[in-house]
């Protein structure tokens, strides 16, 4: 029996990478994250982001291309090249100005693209998987081809944090799901008071968190704690009384059911389901709720806890911690409460805030974050120009990356982070890749890197628009070495574009 | 014994700063030459297999306290019926989808440890498992308490396998930063593909791409996260590959992924992959509503995935060696709610299974009527009592230093 250990391994062969536990030890010098917004597993994510020795991490990114880069990044899924040497000639305050008021940006190309994608939502039972697919299919589509890369960065944040999962809300109520992508999209940048009550009379939201079916007499306490555990307070700011008498004030919360004709399917497709109070099922006595009492209704509730201190604390360290890095000391998020105070809770503000200050363009904040699976994907397709109407992901490739949007693993959204990268989602993504760019083992076409005469060339564009041309020169050596065994000019994009997507530098962002 | 993490820790000086992968290695390499012994040390040690049922399991409705009637009064919608029962005893019964564990019970390889949870208890999953993976309701101590236990016995063993993880990414109770967990979703996608054929790293497209990662230098961005999962996926893959040539299942697995894990731990097993603690989840027992039907799911596919392991451990004469250990974060409030199900709860069951276990209850069972936090089971054991037992009895090393106090044992695993 072959009984190999990691380090014999290690000492019998070349497997320079083996030194894992030495390796770990350097990351004595983490930095421990902060922030009590963010629901997510914080000691995961910041354990091995930085060390504090390699350089200053509050030294500004000094390229331009680079900040530009990094702010298309993160405020959209990247940039093609024209886009970021265009944004590199902009201050910050206009760059943030061209991403965050972008109401009047002419979306009129993806809205025919969409259309003629013919994208069929109408389901019946037993249909979940087909469901899912059309619907990820639809929202990448957005998210790849859209003239306004924040409104659809900002609809993932908040599908990551006001969560519903479509296998909960059940086929064929699906659509519901659609519903509350819109609704995310609509309300988008504007005030969190009035996004947490209309998400609270969502009905894909009362289905996912039984809202729906919460009575006078026996109040369902689902939604009542993941509202302020989840969504607007964090643990630990609120009693287990807060809790009954909130899950009190939204008893009787129903949407309209839909017509029964017999015919479920259609009954289902011609659904339209309209927000409405049963009086007989809600409570009107009186609540105390964080020290006030009265008759409470579920806006109430959500007025009350928006008028928390912490509630400000909360929103502004989740969306800093979305946008820049897991490390906001006070001082910054003060900064960013102030904003809250001040635009009356007004997302756009505080987003605009983050994304011209330096904690954002910070040396701490570049590639501070593993890139997820759908950042993965369609950070390709853009800056590549693919032209796909993303059918890979049908693949088990694209599932064991373990990112399904419309499905989150659970009511706190994806934990993000060093979660993303494992052994298992490590192969899942070259496996991916692989599928993606040699589709039936046809090498597809990439625009951006078609143009380019040698492999030298090819992999210096490709390092360029993808990973910043920030790598280390053996790196580029490597890849171009690779590139040039392989003469079939589209085979040969196909093959750089994999090298340059699974390599470390991509796995950030 | 000096420990990996020890020695790292002492010669981190001599790793300055700027070094690659390549230098950190002589490291590990002086360590090997200082402690040979450890690199020659057979793995036949005990192994640890821990379920964890995410969600918060109704333990009341899991092993029954059919004795009590109070039990009949709280749950009169989605109570189980006492002739559907599979008694235990005279005052406890089996879920009835559990006849596999009911078999093992009878044969005395099961132990219900009762009353399972913690001070103060915590009503947010997100929490409550947080505080189960640590080890610690305040949330101090470092890492997972798993992490912390594999740290402590790494001396003896190095390899990819000695912790593994079915599922997408490492889980919290084994997250340590000096131990690389494998995680394995699919076997068949365990490993590098070109145009969809399996390949090894030796394909020049795949060599190119590692290349680059031993190129990545270990003190850039996630240097390390990144060094040390190529490394471990790289290394896993192999041995995977070689046992699943030789391990034939014993039995047919159920058709659930639940239990399809089970079957890749137990070739990890069979094939002497040197795993010492393993990890599965099994979800969805956040049963606010229609519990009656999703909760009989629950317990159809933890009982036969569970059986199926055990019968296939068995065939394959492994069954001494691997102790099955299952939790979730909170149990169910007693009294049911207006739809269907329960809402969070408190104390929990936890169920110890294998040929080891001293079959019987541990723990008492929490009174159904003297309730605290409006309406929930005061706990009676501590889950570090739980947690104390197995990593002394079973997998051989103090707890005291990984759980921060001396926690009493339960008689599940005899003692030594």
């Amino acid at each position: 029996m072959e009984r190999t250990t990691t380090r014999r391994a290690l000492l019998a062969g070349t497997a320079t990478l083996a030194a894992a536990g030495a390796a770990a030890a350097i990351v004595g010098v983490v930095e421990q994250s902060g922030g009590g917004g963010s629901k997510k597993d914080e000691s995961a994510k910041g354990a091995v982001a930085t060390t504090k020795a390699v350089k200053n991490l509050d030294a500004p990114i000094d390229d331009p291309k680079r900040r530009a880069a990094h702010l298309l990044r993160r405020a959209g899924f990247g940039g093609t090249q024209a886009e970021i040497d265009a944004f590199a000639k902009l201050s910050r305050e206009d760059a943030a100005d061209r991403l965050v008021n972008y109401e009047t940006i002419d979306n009129s190309a993806l809205d025919a693209r969409l259309l003629k994608g013919g994208f069929d939502f109408t389901y019946s039972q037993n249909q979940l998987v087909r469901a899912i697919f059309n619907m990820q299919r639809w929202w990448l589509t957005r998210m790849a081809y859209t003239a306004r890369p924040l409104e659809e960065r900002m609809t993932l944040i908040w599908h990551g944090l006001l969560t519903s999962q479509v296998s909960k809300v059940g086929v064929p109520f699906s659509k519901l799901m659609l519903a509350q992508n819109e609704l995310f999209r609509t309300n988008a940048l504007g005030k969190y008071d009035s996004l947490v009550k209309a998400v609270s009379r969502d009905p894909a939201m009362l289905y996912y968190l039984d809202n729906i079916e919460s009575t006078k007499a026996h109040p369902n306490e689902n939604y009542a704690r993941e509202l302020m555990e989840l969504f607007t307070l964090g643990e630990g700011h609120y009693t287990e009384q807060d809790i009954r008498e909130s899950a009190r004030s939204f008893t009787g919360w129903r949407v309209t059911p839909p017509t029964r004709t017999g015919d479920n399917e259609r009954d289902i497709a011609t659904w339209n389901p309209v927000f409405f109070v049963q009086p007989a099922q809600h409570d009107t006595g009186a609540k105390t709720f964080m020290g006030k009492t009265g008759n409470f209704n579920g806006d109430d509730i959500v007025d009350i806890i928006m008028e928390q201190p912490q509630a400000g604390r909360f929103l502004c360290t989740r969306l800093f911690t979305e946008f820049a890095n897991y490390n906001p000391d006070k001082k910054t998020i003060d900064k960013l409460v102030a904003v809250w105070e001040s635009s009356g809770h007004r997302v756009k503000d505080i987003v605009r805030a983050i994304l011209v200050s330096d904690e954002f363009y910070s040396e701490r904040s570049y590639r501070g974050f593993v890139r997820s699976p759908v950042e993965l994907l369609v950070g390709a397709v853009r800056a590549l120009q693919i032209e796909t109407d993303f059918t890979p992901i049908a693949t088990q490739e694209f599932r064991t990356m373990d990112q399904t949007l419309f499905e989150p693993p659970n009511v706190a959204g994806w934990p993000g982070g060093s979660v993303w990268l494992s052994s298992s989602t490590f192969y899942a993504r070259a496996n991916f890749l692989d599928t993606f760019l040699f589709r039936r083992n046809r090498p597809i076409e990439l625009p951006a890197l078609a143009g380019a005469p040698t492999p030298q060339t090819m992999a210096d564009v490709a390092l360029k628009v993808l990973v910043d041309d920030n790598v280390a020169a053996d790196a580029r050596k490597s890849i171009t070495e690779y590139a040039g065994t392989v003469t079939n000019p589209t085979e040969r994009a196909a093959a750089v574009a994999y090298l340059v997507l699974a390599s470390p530098e991509y796995q950030l962002i | 014994m000096l420990s990996r993490r020890d020695f790292v820790k002492g010669g981190v000086a001599l790793v300055s700063i700027g070094t690659t992968a390549n230098s950190l290695l002589k490291g590990t390499l002086a360590f090997a030459a200082q402690n040979p012994q450890d690199l020659a040390t057979p793995n036949n040690g005990k192994i640890l297999v821990l379920v964890q049922l995410a969600g918060g399991n109704d333990g009341l409705n899991t092993v029954i306290p059919r004795g009590d009637s109070t039990y009949r009064s709280v749950r009169k919608a989605i109570g189980v019926a006492e002739a559907d029962i599979l008694p235990l005893d005279q005052t406890y019964g089996l879920h009835p989808k559990l006849a596999g564990l009911k078999g093992l019970w009878d044969s005395g390889k099961l132990a219900v440890v009762r009353g399972v949870g913690y001070p103060n208890q915590n009503y947010s999953h997100f929490k409550s498992m947080a505080i189960w993976q640590a080890g610690d309701p305040d949330l101090k101590l470092q890492d997972g308490w798993l992490g912390r236990t594999l740290e402590k016995m790494e001396s003896q063993s190095h390899d990819p396998f000695f912790g593994f993880n079915i599922g997408a990414s490492t889980p919290p109770e084994m997250r340590i930063d000096s131990i690389s967990i494998p995680s394995v979703q699919n076997q068949e996608d365990y490993g590098f593909k070109v145009g969809g054929q399996t390949v090894t790293p030796s394909d020049p497209r795949v060599g190119t791409l590692m290349k680059l990662y031993e190129q990545y230098p270990s003190q850039s961005p996630y240097g390390v996260l990144l060094e040390t999962t190529v490394e471990s996926a790289t290394s896993s893959a192999k041995q995977l590959a070689a046992a699943a040539v030789t391990y034939k299942p014993a039995v047919a697995y159920p058709k659930s992924s639940f239990a399809a894990g089970l079957s890749v731990l137990s070739e990890a097993i069979v094939g002497n992959l040197g795993m010492r603690v393993g990890h599965i989840t099994l979800g969805g027992f956040d049963t606010h509503s229609k519990e009656v039907a999703d909760h009989t799911n629950l317990m159809e596919t933890l009982d036969q995935g569970l059986t199926a392991f055990y019968k296939d451990l068995a065939a394959h004469g492994r069954a001494d060696d691997v102790l099955v250990l299952t939790w979730s974060e909170f149990g169910r409030r007693v009294q049911e709610n207006a739809n269907g199900g329960t809402d969070h709860g408190s104390a929990s069951i936890m169920f110890a299974l294998g040929n080891t276990v001293q079959k019987g209850f541990y723990g008492d069972q929490p009174s159904l009527s003297k309730l605290i936090d409006n309406g929930n089971l005061s706990f009676t054991t501590d889950f570090r009592s739980v947690y104390a037992t197995v990593i002394e009895r079973w997998l051989g090393v103090a707890s005291e230093p990984l759980l921060g106090k001396r926690w009493d044992q339960l008689g599940f695993i005899p003692a030594a």
